[in-house]
């Protein structure tokens, strides 16, 4: 399953919205069959702040762990977000090398 | 970079005002003078002229300290009006030439600096609720400030033996805690501090009498004790 994160917004910079994405897409998450990997699309999304997305994508690491799939970005706010929640959560993220 | 006391002539000179308005705002706070030990003359630090000197700032500054007013269009009363502003600022910027990358790291310091004041905030406001928000994108300057609790009173929510404003602004920046537990660990300082070290882009912020001061192409991270003690946070970042 692939998420497109621009969904959500294309700045998303509050911890109170991270929090309400991360509820919104619970009903969406349960369709996700028992071994298949969610990618996170971070296509479209200008900024992508550590408060917001320690409030969607921590929780998903740890709801569902090795099934959460990063796809690559070339956007600074997301690359510096992804590498302070890996420091935060004391986790590595799993990349997908290609789109 | 050698830091350049000026004396109140110079300073006057470049502020544009008369020897006696320095004299005048030195009593009244406005703009506290530096005196050397035992002197009566009055010095003041370049960079701090240069702070005052830059509008949006003294808007910001005179609103925390004395509480007041200032034009309307700088203020967010709440996070909702905060973010739809600060997503015409990224607009502007990112079609800003030179900043086609950079956009989103300067929008995330200013985002997670705002976002920030309403969420140890909410609900415990001390007086007027929201933040200031005031940016020029031609003179590459963002200024945010609250009339909030500060960095101090938040985090010793949860930290009750940090001894001062110093100790607490240094934990917010280098240190995952959360002045919100059991919440989540914030993480929003330590990466405003990496990315501005890394990138070209300045931070002057303040809480108490707290200060850091990162600045110029050898950046480094440090709390000191200023000369004003403000309400909530001030911030000011030029890239």
């Amino acid at each position: 399953m692939k998420l497109q994160l621009e969904k959500f917004g294309t700045t998303l910079i509050s911890r109170e919205l991270g929090s309400e994405a991360y509820k919104a897409f619970q009903p969406t998450l349960r369709e996700l069959s028992g071994n298949e990997e969610l990618e996170i699309d971070f296509s479209g999304v200008f900024t992508l702040s550590p408060s917001w997305a320690d409030e969607f994508l921590s929780p998903l690491f740890n709801q569902i762990g090795d099934r959460l799939t990063l796809l690559p970005s070339d956007n600074l706010s997301v690359q510096a977000t992804i590498k302070i929640l890996q420091e935060a959560n004391k986790c590595l993220f799993k990349f997908k090398l290609d789109k | 970079m050698e830091e350049k006391l000026l004396t109140i002539a110079q300073a006057a000179e470049i502020l544009g005002v008369s020897l006696d308005t320095l004299r005048r705002w030195d009593k009244s706070g406005k703009l506290v003078a530096i005196r050397k030990e035992g002197g009566a003359h009055r010095y003041y630090w370049e960079k701090d002229l240069e702070i005052f000197s830059s509008d949006l700032f003294k808007f910001a500054s005179e609103w925390i300290q004395n509480n007041i007013e200032f034009p309307s269009a700088f203020y967010c009363q709440n996070s909702d009006t905060f973010r739809a502003r600060l997503s015409k600022m990224e607009h502007l910027l990112m079609q800003k030439p030179g900043f086609e990358k950079l956009y989103s790291l300067v929008v995330l310091i200013a985002g997670e600096i705002g976002d920030n004041s309403f969420a140890h905030n909410i609900g415990k406001w001390p007086d007027t609720l929201g933040i200031f928000f005031g940016y020029d994108l031609g003179k590459r300057i963002i200024v945010l400030a609250d009339r909030g609790l500060g960095i101090l009173e938040t985090l010793r929510q949860v930290r009750p033996d940090l001894p001062n404003h110093i100790e607490a602004v240094n934990v917010a920046f280098t240190e995952f805690i959360s002045g919100r537990a059991p919440e989540k660990r914030g993480n929003g300082l330590k990466l405003v501090r990496e990315v501005v070290i890394a990138q070209p882009i300045d931070l002057f912020y303040i809480s108490g009498d707290a200060e850091v001061r990162m600045k110029g192409t050898d950046k480094t991270f440090r709390v000191t004790r200023g000369q004003r003690i403000v309400r909530g946070c001030l911030a000011k970042i030029d890239f």
